[in-house]
């Protein structure tokens, strides 16, 4: 699974501590998730997707390995 | 995400605290020659052999104990997935090392002694390295716009 939080980040203008602030986690986790060594869970995906006001589908995305 | 059954964060500097505590008091009862193969041995309860295996054993395993099993400062469900992760690794390196000293050794006592350190310890070190591994990456590429 890929994501889109890096980009999204950088269109809302905010930091990897920021971003992890907002959804209460670590500024590790926000990191491991973007550089996909870390897969979030569901809760904490939907948490993200309603900092940047987009659906789920739009920032976490399948790869065919998946 | 709730993690329960975990010590405060503090616990963990109390549980190196015990664990380097104990080191002198080892020493000491290995000087006083308590460990000598052979010597008159005392195993009742409570008696002198029994207490002072008692302190050092337990200021050990409980100093691991509390250094394994508290928070980190922030606590959030990747820190709860490393933790499972590196339990697993723990308990799968100790269980061949158990297998592989019972083929290879019959001295019971100490067998028993490793199991009850290697996978506290094998899970700290992993635990932590990772840890550290994230913070390394944290560092090199983090907060990058």
């Amino acid at each position: 699974m890929k994501n889109t939080i890096r980009v999204e980040r950088a269109i809302k203008n905010i930091t990897q501590a920021e971003l992890a602030d907002l959804i209460g986690v670590s500024r590790q986790t926000i990191n491991t998730i973007e550089s996909n060594r870390y897969v979030p869970s569901t809760v904490l995906s939907l948490k993200i997707a309603r900092v940047f006001n987009k659906p789920l589908e739009e920032i976490f995305i399948l790869e065919d390995t998946d | 995400m709730k993690t329960r059954f975990l010590f405060p964060y503090w616990c963990r500097y109390l549980g190196y605290a015990l664990i380097v505590a104990h080191i002198p008091v080892m020493l000491l009862r290995k000087m006083i020659g308590f460990d000598i193969p052979g010597a008159p041995f005392d195993d009742s309860l409570l008696s002198p052999h029994h207490l002072f295996f008692m302190t050092t054993t337990l200021l050990m395993a409980v100093g691991l104990f509390l250094a394994a099993f508290s928070k980190e400062k922030i606590e959030d469900e990747q820190i709860s997935q490393l933790r499972l992760d590196s339990l697993q690794w723990a308990i799968y390196v100790n269980y061949i090392l158990l297998i592989v000293s019972l083929i290879l050794s019959s001295d019971t006592e100490h067998i028993l002694f490793l199991n009850l350190l290697i996978p506290l310890v094998f899970f700290i070190i992993r635990f932590q390295w990772k840890i550290f591994q994230n913070n390394r990456l944290l560092k090199k590429d983090g907060d990058l716009r």
